[in-house]
């Protein structure tokens, strides 16, 4: 049924099982494509027998801006999860394990120290999707999301960020046991 | 980024602070006056190039224009300036590249001159960027040699590369002359094989070796030699150790393989295909790669296939066989995924072995290997989401007795009597289908013997149900239906199943209400809007079950308001009846927005003008969104995000964003929005803002451009067989987008464009005459261009089957036009009457009576179903008719309006020539004027037939009258034997008891 392979441009008019989706994000061409131009090893598809697009991940390398050097929230060089996505007929295969473990890969071949995403820490069904995958919490970012998934009485959630070491990481330095205890503020995070 | 495109440039910091402070204060007089005197003073032409650039920024047209001169002055004496000067006249000129000023014959030539004279300077890359941001690249590709020359000896390979991807870009564009093509061409391959051979010859390279290393220079390699080489190089490199496919999927690049499979299958070479695929699969076994690496579906397609066309097929096969049973051995270690596609590939490949390597005395019949592989993948899978799409075309392909089998014995026994009862409804959802499936293939079908003499409707018999049918047997489709409205009154009955159905993939009365709303609507004889569908929707189509349908669809909607396959299903069978307003409602909901716009917006938004006009026109532009999707995605002439491709090295996203860009520039969908916009203003008299010519998007396009359309049909739930079309082409009010119907929008529009235009008030030249004189040059001209580009079009042999019977009128009236009005300029009144001239406004009136009679309905009455004869003719209108009365209203706008173009320029030309010699032809007046009445009279019968629609709407009532075409009057016995209308009126009424409260639609189920 899937096929894996690297994303396309055209890719982008095949979009439909997954961004039809309301619970995914559609967003300007300039976006994907620049995800696309700098790292494509990170942008990855999979795709139905017709060639519709039924999951994707886009993903970069990157680490904190030079001037933050010093800061203890510099973020050296890593790979960041911006969004995986799998249609609502493809869901349940392993789909979405699949492409973050080849976005893992390419983070290894690139030599990042670790893998890290933002999750609300109220999407306790991705929380546990990638805490099986070896993910655990860093740090809670407060009010890093602008509205609230279930409670429309608040303005704000927070936000969990994820992490997981990478190859280059043998000493699990960029990880820790008790990230929930630790909150930052969005200006933290880059 | 370049400076320029933050704001101002810096001045030089020798620069003064006085000047410095009137130059970002914009203080553009000062600026100038500063400059001058520091120019004097200082003998600096830094100080000149200042001036010219707040001169530019004054007011007056010589002032502006002047930079201009300057630069071409600069480019023709082969002058390099400083770059500082060049950035300054960059931003000074910016606007000026919008509109017809080449970069590539301004500003790139200077920046290329200043690299190759300071190739090591930081500033050079930045011309390389401006230079690409503006899409030149004759400059690019210049400045890319100066700095692979002067980098040629360090790590920084990116240099060496961007030099080859630009000599190949420029190689395969519009902006490479022929003379050069072939040179460029040349030197990007012979580059990249000298790369090549290095890297296959050297124990290891380092970075400062020109060789190939990294993924995205082999893939670029490949993609080149792929364009500009020969097949057999390729080949030869594909097989090679290193480079090769191979060679690559063991360093863990699989990009190559893919592609290179790909390539193989468009030449044929299938023993190379299956030797790569063979030993790419073994690779996964011996643990070389990852074991799943390359189990794609696709993979083991390909494979199966190119065994079967080996020349020794049969020990290919049987090799194909022994590689797919070693993967079943690991397949517990597999995820999910992986575990499905190697289903898959077992059943790929018992479909693609012959019958006799499957079973020797295989006759064809009962329980052959590909039902019992069905039956397997289905025991598995079958409560997937996905379980009918997966076996779809393999089911399709079995012969009767096998399909009869496979119903009758094999999916029955999937599950045990006393399994669950949700699971079970699963699977009698996904018998439904099936059953569905099988009324589409065409093997349930056998000839009936036809008697002599006797002429039946019924040629075939349904080897199903044994009874006569035509293609398509209504006994199967009306028990089907039934069935499935029995299995849905169950779920509803039912608490425990009900409770079960957030549990499951999905909701199982989705599934049955799909398979009765199509079964409903093959019932209605709807048939796919091709260019030969009749124009009245109810002209073939029985109203009752087609209604039955919609309301059926819609009542489970509802239900499952989630579910965007329904979602999408309805919204087109909304746009066929003409409820426009309804369907935008259903369509909103999806978020259609931003980058997906190109390739879903057609399903709502394809000749809306013609359906509802007053829907996207008004203060806030149905439309809007899509057309800033366009401004914004195609603002700059390179392609978006290239220069982050060029800096991150990534060359095969380069040659892919550069085709994707150029796809989108000429993109059906954005010729949809221009023309579908203007057409609905038109409708309204509206003013247009401008030419469709002046677009910016429209800048590049002309007759030879082939426009794409790239509409993504994808998300349509689909259970047709592919032996018949896809659902969605039964349900669209005509073909889809196509590169001919865009370019005749596009023509259209421009000959409307010439007929309104006017020139502006305050434009008084100083020689009247003259200036009449080129104006009926440029008319003559620009009738000629659109006439013959019109007809061509026309006249192409597939433009009819693209067209509706009512758009293939208007576009071929307008065609006549052009020709009309050509002939009406262009004869001398002293000339005898223009014959020619009356037999194109013949062929345009017989045209318009044509339009008329299928429009307007007392020209043609309209057969409709039983309850339609007696209610007003607008109870029968649909979106059909709704199209080809905007049709008749825009030709005859057309006409009118180059009656009075002809008749304008007469009395124009009178006015200014009192001699009168420059006049037209008197009978060419005459003609055209009775042209105009002729259409007037038609404008205003369109005109009164919507009024009367108006009227009929707001007498109240008439929804009660669309219900009786549902269902007939209550007295009425339109059920039948069949039990069909009762079936789906209780699965409706079953709803409405479930959900109290529903106006509109849901009035019908008080009826139950």
């Amino acid at each position: 049924m899937a096929n894996f392979r690297r994303f396309r441009p055209d890719d982008l008019n095949k979009l439909s099982k997954c961004n039809l989706d309301p619970f995914t994000e559609t967003y300007e061409l300039g976006f994907y494509l620049q995800y696309y131009a700098k790292w494509p090893s990170l942008f990855q598809v999979a795709e139905d027998q017709h060639g519709n697009i039924i999951g994707y991940i886009m993903g970069k390398l990157e680490s904190s801006p030079d001037v933050y050097r010093f800061s203890e929230h510099y973020l050296p060089w890593h790979a960041h999860i911006t969004a995986v996505t799998v249609a609502p007929e493809a869901r349940r295969l392993g789909i979405g394990k699949l492409l973050t473990e080849q976005l893992e890969v390419a983070a290894d071949a690139n030599d990042a120290w670790f893998v890290d995403l933002f999750v609300r820490v109220t999407n306790y069904k991705a929380i546990t999707f990638y805490k099986n995958m070896g993910y655990s919490v860093f740090r809670v970012v407060k009010d890093y999301y602008g509205e609230h998934s279930t409670d429309p009485s608040l303005s704000s959630e927070d936000a969990y960020d994820m992490r997981k070491p990478m190859k280059r990481d043998v000493k699990k330095e960029h990880v820790r046991d008790d990230g929930e205890k630790h909150e930052v503020d969005p200006s933290d995070v880059w | 980024m370049s400076s320029y495109r933050y704001g101002r440039p810096a001045l030089k910091s020798t620069v003064d602070v006085q000047l410095q402070t009137a130059f970002s204060d914009g203080n553009w007089s000062s600026v100038v006056r500063l400059a001058t005197k520091r120019a004097a003073t200082l003998k600096d032409p830094y100080y000149e190039a200042i001036k010219m650039c707040a001169q530019s920024q004054l007011d007056g047209t010589l002032e502006k224009c002047a930079m201009l001169v300057a630069i071409d002055d600069l480019v023709k004496a082969k002058k390099t300036p400083d770059i500082d000067t060049i950035e300054l006249y960059e931003w000074a000129c910016r606007d000026f590249f919008d509109y017809e000023v080449e970069y590539a014959d301004t500003l790139g030539p200077l920046r290329a001159r200043w690299a190759k004279a300071n190739p090591g300077s930081p500033l050079a890359l930045q011309c390389l960027q401006s230079c690409l941001e503006n899409w030149d690249l004759v400059s690019a590709q210049q400045i890319s040699t100066s700095l692979d020359k002067a980098y040629a000896n360090t790590s920084d390979r990116r240099y060496m590369f961007w030099n080859i991807i630009l000599t190949f870009l420029l190689s395969i564009s519009p902006q490479c002359t022929d003379a050069s093509r072939k040179v460029y061409s040349l030197l990007a391959v012979r580059q990249l094989e000298r790369a090549a051979d290095l890297t296959e010859n050297s124990a290891k390279l380092e970075a400062t070796d020109r060789g190939l290393l990294t993924e995205e220079e082999i893939c670029l390699y490949y993609r080149v030699l792929h364009s500009h080489g020969t097949k057999e190089e390729f080949i030869s490199r594909l097989k090679s150790p290193k480079l090769g496919a191979i060679g690559q999927l063991k360093d863990g690049r699989k990009v190559l393989f893919c592609e290179g499979l790909d390539a193989l299958e468009k030449w044929g070479e299938w023993d190379l295909i299956y030797n790569l695929c063979r030993e790419a699969l073994t690779l996964g076994l011996e643990g070389t790669t990852a074991p799943f690496f390359v189990c794609d579906l696709q993979i083991w397609r390909k494979f199966a296939s190119a065994a079967s066309k080996t020349a020794d097929s049969d020990s290919a096969l049987a090799e194909v066989q022994a590689t797919l049973k070693k993967y079943v051995d690991i397949k517990d270690q597999a995820s999910a995924m992986y575990k499905k596609n190697i289903s898959l590939a077992l059943l790929e490949t018992t479909f693609r072995l012959p019958a006799t390597a499957l079973n020797p005395n295989h006759d064809n019949a009962g329980l052959s290997p590909r039902v019992v592989q069905i039956g397997l993948f289905l025991d598995q899978y079958f409560e997937r989401l996905s379980a009918f799409d997966d076996v779809k075309s393999y089911v399709a392909e079995l012969g009767f007795d096998e399909l009869k089998k496979l119903m009758e014995d094999v999916l029955p026994k999937i599950l045990d009597e006393d399994a669950d009862k949700a699971r079970k409804i699963v699977l009698k959802a996904l018998e439904c289908k099936l059953r569905y499936l099988l009324t589409t293939c065409p093997q349930s079908l056998s000839p009936q013997p036809v008697v002599d003499g006797e002429t039946k409707d019924k040629l075939f018999q349904c080897r199903i149900c044994a009874n006569a049918t035509s293609l398509l047997c209504e006994s199967c489709l009306k028990k089907l239906l039934v069935d499935a409205s029995e299995t849905y009154k169950q779920i509803n009955g039912d608490k425990e199943l009900l409770a079960a159905i957030p549990r499951l993939d999905k909701d199982p009365r989705l599934d049955l209400a799909l398979v009765m709303g199509t079964s409903l609507l093959k019932l209605s004889k709807l048939q796919p809007r091709t260019s030969d569908a009749t124009q009245s929707l109810w002209q073939d189509v029985e109203a009752g079950p087609f209604l039955q349908a919609v309301l059926l669809l819609d009542t489970q909607l509802r239900e499952t308001p989630g579910d965007t396959e329904l979602r999408l299903l309805l919204v087109q069978l909304y746009l066929l009846l003409g409820c426009v307003s309804y369907a935008y409602q259903l369509w909103t909901p999806l978020d259609v927005k931003r980058t997906i716009q190109d390739s879903l917006s057609p399903l709502f938004f394809d000749r809306i003008s013609t359906l509802s006009p007053g829907l996207i026109q008004g203060p806030r532009p149905l439309m809007g969104p899509l057309r800033n999707f366009y401004e914004h995605s195609l603002r700059d002439k390179s392609p978006v995000r290239i220069w982050d491709a060029f800096s991150a090295g990534s060359y095969t996203s380069i040659l892919d964003m550069t085709e994707f860009d150029g796809n989108l520039r000429r993109s059906c969908t954005m010729m949809m929005t221009l023309v579908e916009e203007r057409r609905a203003t038109r409708c309204y008299g509206g003013k247009i803002d401008c030419e469709i010519e002046e677009y910016i998007l429209t800048e590049n396009i002309n007759d030879d451009t082939n426009l794409v359309g790239k509409t993504d049909y994808g998300p349509f739930p689909n259970l047709e067989s592919v032996h018949g079309p896809s659902i969605h082409e039964y349900l669209r009010l005509g073909p889809g987008l196509s590169n001919e119907r865009s370019h005749l929008g596009f023509l259209s529009e421009q000959y409307l464009d010439l007929l309104s235009y006017k020139p502006p008030k305050d434009y008084k030249p100083a020689n009247a005459s003259a200036v009449a004189l080129r104006d009926r040059e440029y008319t003559l001209e620009t009738l000629t261009r659109l006439s013959s580009s019109m007809t061509t079009f026309l006249h192409a042999p597939t433009t009819p089957s693209l067209l509706t019977p009512a758009e293939h009128t208007y576009y071929t009236t307008l065609s006549l036009l052009s020709a009309a009005l050509l002939i009406a300029l262009s004869t001398p009144r002293s000339d005898p009457s223009p014959k020619t001239l009356s037999m194109v406004t013949k062929s345009i009136k017989t045209a318009l009576t044509t339009l008329r009679t299928t429009a307007l309905p007392h020209h043609h009455p309209r057969p409709g179903p039983k309850p339609s004869s007696s209610s007003p003719a607008w109870t029968s209108y649909t979106g059909t008719e709704t199209h080809a009365l905007a049709c008749l209203h825009a030709t005859a706008t057309a006409i009118k309006h180059s009656a009075a173009f002809v008749l304008t320029f007469h009395d124009r030309e009178l006015a200014r020539d009192r001699s009168g010699r420059s006049g037209l032809h008197r009978d060419v007046l005459a003609e055209m004027k009775a042209l105009g009445e002729v259409a007037g009279k038609s404008a205003a019968e369109v005109k009164g037939w919507i009024q009367k629609l108006k009227e009929g709407l707001a007498e109240g009532g008439w929804l009660d009258r669309v219900l009786d075409l549902v269902f007939g009057d209550q007295n009425d016995d339109q059920d039948g034997e069949d039990g069909v209308a009762r079936a789906v009126e209780e699965v409706v009424a079953g709803e409405r008891a479930r959900r109290s409260g529903r106006g509109g639609w849901w009035r019908v189920g008080g009826r139950a």
